[in-house]
């Protein structure tokens, strides 16, 4: 597969908030590269990389779809990902992968909540990036307050690498300010065919300065750039292209390119800054191998250069099931492999014989027979690799860095319309749970229904819709429920015995436990300061097993209880009596106890919402969010509409879509994403305890 | 664009993640005299037993404590002699604001 040097392979996600037009750029890449004869639109459903019958039907992209492209002599391997926060997870793992990323900036809005959470995310996995402010044909679009919102809501350096010539409908072109020169498209050949200008007169002006601040910010990176400077009064091009490039690279910058994806313009000069600016394999720093037990997250380790004579290690970063088995996508990062080789998962600690391979393209795919540092493919025959396991080969048996997950926020139960297909549902729903570790499957303890976590009512209508088509099975679902949690507010020392010795094999356990509260996000820690023997060491897991298990159901109403930590600091045996499970059991009651007297509260998801709503009707949506617990966090005007961003109670957004359509007849539009947790109002806490009551 | 007047050659350097990188850069005239320097604020610096928000070596090395510290986005100081004649987001700035207080002296 990879017969193109590496040096000329370019792995890069698209990525962007909901609708800045990520699916419609891709199109044109590939209809501008030659992979496609024609070009797909979104609202046909005729896209290639949404392939999946829900995304055709709801004109969205559900799953990140991988494609491969050729431009100037380069590979460009893309990934184009969901906008929609429910699928975030696609977004998560993708850029976990890549080695660099275009981020597009929707020209009317500016930065969008997804794209800023986007944007975190690749800050947390290093992507170098660039950016493409999209849109510039609409009404109220404004390249200059797009940067500026770059500026502000990311805290970056955005540097203009071009301007718009014309804007709304009288956008026709771009200036290009690295080779100071105007590109314009003419109409037809669907944008395939665009030729240089000379810079129109009444942007002369503008372009020197933008260039002079494009000169001041790049050279500043490059000493003997500087030096080049100071001694001609300008640099070459190829000198400009370098500095861009380290600029990228370390995050100095990140250069910002415009468009309009629908519009066909723009595109090719995109494609132009992927090759010139985003890293090859061999220009990132390389991947790094997972933390040793007990070692600090913060460390230099360890990393894994692309090498393909190295031994072999790879990512597996997405599963699908199909008809035809099951696919596991995996990013190679050094080494070569064949078909049929053994390799070790080293997260599991198994082997793993390697099937077939394959280079997908959307869902088509195309086998191939060897994969080697750099490459992206799909491998059949994996039995039991999950997404975030390394592969590797056993003369190196590292393992890489694992990935994290996104919290689940909401809960619904399901159950199949018919008996028969129990057994049915409940493979449908492992296999789709082990394709997205987003979606958490769980059996309620008291009702014995499955209840399924997900990301949102999106999220969950999909998957239940995928339990229908895929595996043919109908299931009554119950109305969502917003996936609290339970935590306590001070520190309580408790101290428990468990005793039974009445005849026969006693059991004898007793425990002292300090709970106190930890930060948000602190989840559940057990610690273990117990002295002189007192629990004996070979009791103290079962002692952190029952404070875990009974941690997943809160002593108020239920809910899983987070940010705490337990302290086991003393305690009693009897040489007897005591067992494992006499100390388990023991923790569970002490965690009843203990937990009543420390102040238990009941914590609700905070979503963080943004809607954009024309003027006239901004009083009736910012009153009806205050009617929801809502905190108004901002107003902006952009063009004719405002967009209204608040911190509202998930509980107060079910079915907020319809109420917020009539309020505004139809012209408004919101999103939201999880923002954090917090401590539900005593009203409302009554409310749940009295249901779970 | 005009070649600078000045002749510019680097001064001094310091380590970053990405590997050393030039901090200063002094402003020779046509006898090779320094009369002018660019300097990057640095900070905070530990020193003396004391932590200082910004400072700016001077042309022996010795700390100039900056207060208050410079605003975003004018991390470079232009000097002539020992006089600050200007503050910028990047050496190239800061050097222009030096040849444009040259320009004017």
């Amino acid at each position: 597969m990879s017969r193109t040097p590496l040096e000329r392979i370019r792995n890069i996600g698209i990525t962007a908030h909901i609708d800045a037009g990520k699916t419609t750029t891709t199109e044109r890449i590939l209809y501008y590269t030659g992979v496609s004869y024609k070009i797909g639109e979104v609202h046909e459903g005729t896209t290639t990389t949404d392939y999946m019958e829900q995304e055709r039907e709801r004109g969205i992209t559900i799953t990140s779809a991988a494609v491969t492209c050729e431009w100037k002599n380069h590979r460009i391997n893309i990934i184009d990902t969901p906008g929609h926060i429910d699928f975030n997870i696609e977004v998560n793992r993708s850029l976990r992968v890549l080695d660099g990323a275009v981020f597009i900036i929707e020209g009317v809005a500016g930065v969008q909540p997804q794209s800023e959470t986007n944007w975190r995310l690749a800050d947390r996995y290093n992507v170098p990036r660039i950016i493409f402010i999209n849109k510039l044909d609409r009404v109220g679009a404004d390249f200059f307050r797009a940067c500026n919102s770059l500026r502000e809501k990311l805290d970056i350096v955005p540097l203009p690498l071009q301007l718009p010539i014309g804007i709304e409908d009288s956008f026709r072109g771009v200036v290009d300010l690295v080779e100071m020169k105007g590109i314009v498209w003419e109409g037809g050949e669907l944008g395939a065919k665009y030729h240089d200008i000379e810079i129109p007169e009444e942007l002369k002006e503008q372009a020197k300065e933008y260039r002079q601040n494009l000169l001041d910010t790049a050279l500043s990176v490059d000493d003997a750039a500087m030096e080049e400077y100071f001694e001609k009064g300008d640099v070459s091009v190829a000198t400009l292209k370098r500095c861009i490039k380290a600029g990228t690279l370390s995050g100095a910058f990140r250069p910002v390119l415009c468009g309009s994806a629908f519009k066909n313009k723009g595109v090719q000069p995109l494609l132009d800054a992927v090759v010139d600016y985003l890293p090859s394999p061999v220009d990132v720093p390389g991947i790094k191998v997972a933390a040793a037990e007990g070692e600090d997250e913060a460390s230099e380790r360890r990393r894994i250069k692309a090498d393909p004579n190295a031994p072999f290690v790879g990512l597996a970063f997405k599963i699908i099931n199909d008809k035809y088995g099951t696919l596991t996508f995996v990013r190679v990062y050094a080494g070569t492999l064949h078909s049929g080789d053994t390799v070790l998962n080293t997260t599991k600690g198994h082997k793993e014989r390697i099937g077939r391979m394959f280079q997908m393209h959307a869902d088509k795919r195309a086998e191939i027979k060897e994969v080697s540092a750099g490459d992206i493919a799909a491998f059949v025959g994996l039995k039991d690799t999950a997404t975030g396991d390394t592969l590797a080969s056993p003369e190196d048996p590292v393992v890489l860095e694992r990935m994290a997950f996104p919290v689940p926020v909401i809960d619904i139960s399901v159950e199949p319309k018919t008996k028969e297909a129990i057994e049915k549902m409940s493979i449908g729903l492992q296999k789709l749970a082990a394709e997205d570790p987003s979606l958490r499957l769980r059996t309620d303890q008291e009702t014995g229904q499955i209840i399924l976590s997900g990301m949102g009512e999106l999220h969950l209508e999909i998957i239940i819709d995928r339990l229908k088509r895929e595996y043919g099975v109908e299931a009554n679902i119950g109305a969502p429920q917003v996936a609290y949690r339970e935590t306590i507010t001070r520190t309580h020392t408790e101290t428990y015995t468990h005793k039974k010795q009445t005849g026969g094999a006693g059991q004898f356990a007793e425990v002292k436990i300090t709970f106190e509260p930890l930060e948000r996000n602190g989840g559940v820690v057990f610690e273990n300061l117990v002295v002189g023997g007192a629990v004996p060491k070979e009791y103290i897991p079962a002692v952190e097993k029952g404070i875990r298990s009974q941690a997943e159901t809160g002593v108020l109403a239920g809910f899983p209880t987070v940010d705490f930590k337990a302290s086991l600091i003393d305690g009693k045996y009897h040489d007897v009596d005591s067992s494992a499970l006499a100390f388990e059991i023991a923790a569970k009651a002490c965690f009843r106890e203990g937990m009543k007297k420390a102040g238990p509260i009941i914590l609700e998801p905070i979503m963080d919402v943004e809607i954009t709503v024309p003027q006239d009707h901004v009083g009736d949506v910012v009153g009806d969010l205050n009617r929801r617990r809502g905190m108004i966090q901002s107003q902006e005007s952009a063009g004719s509409t405002v967009i209204v961003r608040a911190h509202v109670p998930l509980k107060e957004m079910f079915g907020y879509i319809s109420d917020l359509r009539s309020m505004t007849k139809g012209r408004a539009s919101f999103t939201m994403q999880f923002h954090h947790y917090d401590p539900v109002p005593r009203n409302i806490a009554d409310e749940i305890l009295a249901k779970s009551a | 664009m005009q070649p600078s007047r000045l002749h510019w050659k680097r001064g001094r350097t310091a380590e970053q993640a990405g590997g050393t990188c030039t901090v200063e850069w002094i402003g020779c005239d046509e006898g090779g005299k320094p009369i002018a320097r660019v300097v990057r604020i640095m900070g905070p610096l530990y020193a003396d037993w004391r932590r200082y928000l910004a400072v700016a070596l001077d042309r022996e090395a010795r700390i100039i404590e900056l207060r208050p510290p410079a605003p975003e986005g004018a991390e470079w100081l232009a000097y002539v002699g020992n006089r600050v004649v200007g503050r910028a987001a990047w050496p190239l700035q800061a050097v222009r604001r030096v040849e444009a207080a040259l320009a004017m002296m």
